[in-house]
């Protein structure tokens, strides 16, 4: 928390120190800094408008909130496939995708990229066992992306940035309905001659809202209540049924 | 139409599940099975997560049983004794059963798990049933009826704790009726169905009760344990999707009506042949995921 803190007063001051040296190097903004996950959610079109002042190219990053995945793999025992190995992944992003105003490699070097986390190649991956296997570790890995990539959670590749004029761009991402929810962090990049000039980072929140909400609250919140009401309604729709069965 | 189940927190065309509710309603009207057999593997194909398939399950059987258990109720057709002595072995059979559930889940196997019991029990019920119906069919003989003059197995009558039952004519022990409900207890929290077809032919042949009273007595417990279940799995796995069940119920209601007017245009045999078909390709379409190479051998959970 005293981090984050300290890394927001920095992050505000940034336009202050960089009008000394130079002009503000990108504004950026999210045409809306919620996705709102209501009973007809089909998923949802993100928009984010930015002016970049000068040359650059630019690199725009979504990133969902980091928890710890675990990968499974299937073997055959007895000619039937179960789980066998498995392992543990700190710190992956739920959600990650990316655009690009050019393509990664006239972007900048990888080792910058990586730095910056843009692009699927810069996630850091932190397998809790086999550091020591790294070959291994790797085929957990590659498939941990093709994974999130088959629920449509990470890019199969960068989107592109659109430029409007010279200056003024726009980024469109999709969530899909799957989008799973939580604080989400969108990073903005200016690029000049491969060097990282400016970043912006803008908060994104993804939650359910309305009613889905309220339901999703109540289960987790009064989970005894909740399974309660739950067995009323299926009694007494069980009941009526049945009245109603009589009748005619 | 879409809508977003907010415990399975996915999307799901309306129509499909209110229509897979109507499809197994209409089957517990024609065949007066529960139909959960049929529920759950759909869920799972559709891509709803097992567990919420399951907590969501019980919670739909809890609807079934209760409409269900009314007509035998108002014939006085329930042994209450008897169902009870199997409820108290059914309560704690699902507290079990919600408990090893949460295991198999942490240990990654709850997915094989379930497709596996899945297809053991579907395999041999659906197997039984169709041999059975074939046979009834080509024979034109009507089954033997007389189930209640059959006698305990001596290894049952030695058991303790032995009780009278007047209303079924019985002098067992209670033991056997409540390992009876302590199995369907699991059954209903582990697989998210009723148990009703191992319950049935369990109280016949292993406990010998009036076949009158049987269908009326395991729905009686079946209420209970599904209910006990839903609260159980709502409390500890936070897997009952109010939305989901609330679909699949409103389905299963619609989908009764029609099949309880049918079922006076089918006959028995007929029908059960196409039920144990039913079964069996649920079975076959199961076994098979478990035995070819899956084209994905990763799978990705959140922790």
């Amino acid at each position: 928390m005293r981090k984050l803190f300290i890394f927001v007063v920095l992050l505000s001051c940034l336009p202050f120190f960089g009008a000394q040296a130079q002009e503000r190097g990108l504004t950026i903004d999210l045409a809306n800094d919620r996705v709102d996950i209501t009973a007809g959610f089909t998923g949802a079109h993100l928009a984010l408008f930015g002016v970049k002042n000068g040359p650059g190219q630019v690199a725009v990053v979504i990133r969902g909130p980091e928890k710890t995945m675990l990968v499974r793999r299937k073997e055959s025992a007895l000619g039937i496939w179960f789980n066998k190995r498995s392992l543990k992944f700190r710190k992956v992003p739920v959600y990650y995708d990316y655009a690009l105003s050019v393509p990664e490699s006239k972007l900048a070097t990888p080792e910058t990229l990586k730095k910056n986390g843009i692009g699927l190649n810069a996630l850091k991956f932190d397998p809790d066992t086999w550091r020591d296997k790294p070959e291994y570790a790797q085929s957990f890995q590659e498939a941990l992306i093709r994974n999130k990539q088959a629920e449509g959670l990470f890019p199969l590749k960068p989107r592109r940035i659109n430029f409007l004029d010279d200056n003024f761009f726009r980024a469109s991402f999709y969530v899909p309905s799957n989008v799973p929810t939580g604080e989400y962090e969108v990073q903005s990049f200016l690029i000049r001659d491969g060097a990282v000039v400016d970043v912006r980072t803008t908060a994104l929140n993804v939650g359910q809202a309305g009613l889905e909400a309220k339901i999703y609250k109540f289960a987790y919140g009064q989970s005894l209540a909740y399974g309660l009401l739950c067995v009323l309604i299926a009694v007494i729709a069980g009941w009526s049924a049945n009245a109603i069965r009589l009748r005619t | 139409m879409q809508i977003y189940l907010p415990i399975a927190e996915m999307t799901v065309p309306v129509e499909s599940i209110l229509l897979l509710g109507t499809f197994v309603g209409f089957l517990s009207g024609v065949f007066g099975v529960g139909g959960g057999f049929l529920t759950t593997p759909f869920l799972i194909f559709m891509g709803i997560p097992p567990a919420v398939a399951v907590g969501t399950q019980a919670n739909q059987l809890v609807a079934a049983s209760v409409s269900g258990v009314m007509g035998h109720w108002r014939k006085g057709n329930v042994d209450i004794q008897i169902g009870t002595v199997m409820l108290i072995g059914g309560l704690l059979g699902s507290l079990v059963g919600v408990f090893v559930f949460k295991l198999l889940q942490m240990l990654g196997q709850i997915d094989f798990m379930i497709s596996f019991l899945y297809v053991v029990f579907l395999g041999s019920v659906g197997l039984m049933m169709l041999l059975e119906s074939i046979f009834s069919f080509f024979k034109k003989k009507t089954v033997r009826s007389e189930f209640n003059s059959q006698k305990l197995s001596p290894f049952f009558m030695a058991l303790p704790y032995k009780m009278r039952f007047p209303r079924s004519k019985l002098y067992i022990s209670a033991l056997v009726p409540a390992a009876i409900g302590f199995v369907g207890g699991l059954m209903v929290a582990i697989m998210g169905i009723g148990g009703g077809f191992l319950l049935v032919p369990a109280m016949i042949y292993i406990l010998g009760m009036p076949t009158l009273l049987v269908a009326g007595t395991s729905l009686f417990q079946i209420i209970f344990t599904t209910a006990f279940a839903t609260l159980m799995h709502a409390v500890a796995n936070h897997t009952v999707d109010a939305v989901l069940a609330i679909l699949l119920i409103v389905g299963g209601v619609i989908g009764a009506q029609v099949g309880v007017k049918l079922s006076r245009m089918i006959t028995g045999a007929h029908a059960r042949i196409v039920l144990a078909i039913m079964v069996l390709i649920v079975c076959i379409q199961l076994g098979g995921q478990l035995v070819v190479r899956p084209d994905e051998l990763y799978s990705t959970v959140i922790r």
